[in-house]
């Protein structure tokens, strides 16, 4: 995890494959990929489907993205009993997903929320910001 | 007059070219298993623990198949190992398309008698070798929405038999694991089936055919010992296209076996 921001000129720049990996695994129109979509409640998106779209995307962009990263990126510095406590993100850890999930409207962050619902917060740009950390990530390994 | 009725029509069962990983292919069940799909005309990788011999002799056996058969060390017990042996195959054939799950071992006594490591290790190849395999391998089939799992499981698995609870838990731990991945994965058009032998004629019942072989064979309603081809034919049906509306089952290859 770096602190490094993520600029839009990154993202814009794998939009297009991450919209067309997503499209393949979810069987929708490319079109309906926007950015702020919210995978789960606008594409009806599942569990396997998540597991799908990453398996498509480690092979289209050459990366490992683990299990559990995008709550492990969003988490950053904090540990985990400050980013949750039984299950439930905390007012820290709220402030933290908040500012990583940066793309995500205000409106979609409903209090209490439970960690396992972070990921009805997921849009592609959510995913489009993962596909570009492991970028930088694989890099640096070398 | 009624239309004649069609004639019944043989399709080819659909395996030739299809890319297949069978565990614990070296020997036994696994090894008539390798030995049929290469015949087939699948291109067939298997995992072996040990016995590079007995893996080698599989090769060899199967050189005049269609596609090379290839032999990969790997111990299912072990998840990085079987993720990386997963993604060489994919690597070199681009897909994915039938998973046998066969490796398995045996370790009978009494409960009191077991080790510890009588339980794990049986519990760890039968059960957590399966998990660490399928994981690696379903998001490949996931994705192509196409293929098919075929676990070997054991009329263990549903009936009692001495000295036998720690390979029962795992076979039936294992029709448990199939009913319930051909759940998950039946949306994205992946079956999940399991073959469960009685007694075969394997190195691995060889104790019980030779303790006793007599009292055994007496509850078989066939009267005689299963041979690895004969369960090797049941994974092929299941995994081959006549199996195509087959799914969360657990076929009873046993000649008619009555356990107490």
């Amino acid at each position: 995890m770096t602190a490094t921001v993520i600029t839009q000129d990154e993202i814009d720049q794998v939009f297009p494959t991450v919209a067309a990996t997503m499209a393949d695994a979810l069987g929708c129109d490319v079109e309906d990929i926007q950015p702020d979509v919210s995978l789960i409640e606008g594409l009806d998106a599942e569990s396997i489907d998540f597991l799908d779209m990453v398996f498509r995307l480690e092979r289209a962009f050459k990366i490992k993205i683990p299990r559990g990263k995008i709550v492990e990126n969003a988490r950053g510095t904090l540990t985990e009993g400050e980013f949750e406590q039984k299950g439930v993100v905390t007012d820290v850890g709220m402030s933290q997903l908040k500012a990583y999930l940066s793309e995500v409207p205000a409106e979609r962050f409903k209090l209490p929320m439970k960690v396992a619902d972070i990921p009805r917060l997921f849009t592609p740009e959510t995913f489009c910001k993962l596909v570009v950390q492991a970028q930088r990530d694989t890099k640096a390994a070398g | 007059m009624s239309a004649p009725l069609p004639l019944p029509v043989l399709i080819a069962s659909g395996l030739a070219g299809k890319t297949v990983i069978v565990t614990g292919g070296s020997r036994g069940i696994g090894r008539a298993i390798v030995l049929l799909f290469a015949a087939e005309g699948a291109d067939v990788t298997f995992f072996y623990r040990d016995n590079a011999e007995a893996a080698a002799e599989v090769v060899s056996s199967a050189g005049a198949a269609v596609h090379a058969v290839v032999a990969e060390r790997v111990d299912v017990r072990d998840a990085a190992a079987c993720a990386a042996a997963v993604e060489r195959v994919a690597d070199r054939c681009g897909r994915i398309d039938v998973l046998v799950n066969n490796a398995g071992t045996i370790r009978d006594n009494p409960l009191a008698g077991f080790s510890d490591s009588d339980v794990r290790d049986v519990l760890d190849t039968n059960v957590t070798g399966v998990f660490n395999v399928t994981r690696a391998v379903a998001p490949h089939m996931i994705s192509r929405r196409s293929g098919r799992i075929v676990n070997l499981s054991s009329v263990s698995g549903e009936k009692g038999g001495r000295g036998q609870t720690n390979y029962a838990a795992s076979k039936g731990a294992i029709n448990a694991f199939t009913r319930a991945l051909a759940v998950e994965l039946a949306p994205r058009r992946v079956t999940v089936n399991a073959v469960a032998p009685g007694v075969i004629e394997t190195e691995m019942s060889q104790t019980v055919r030779e303790l006793a072989g007599d009292e055994v064979r007496a509850r078989i309603l066939l009267r005689r010992f299963g041979t690895a081809e004969e369960v090797a034919y049941a994974v092929w049906f299941l995994a081959s296209d006549y199996a195509s509306y087959v799914t969360g089952q657990v076929l009873t290859v046993d000649g008619g076996f009555k356990m107490e």
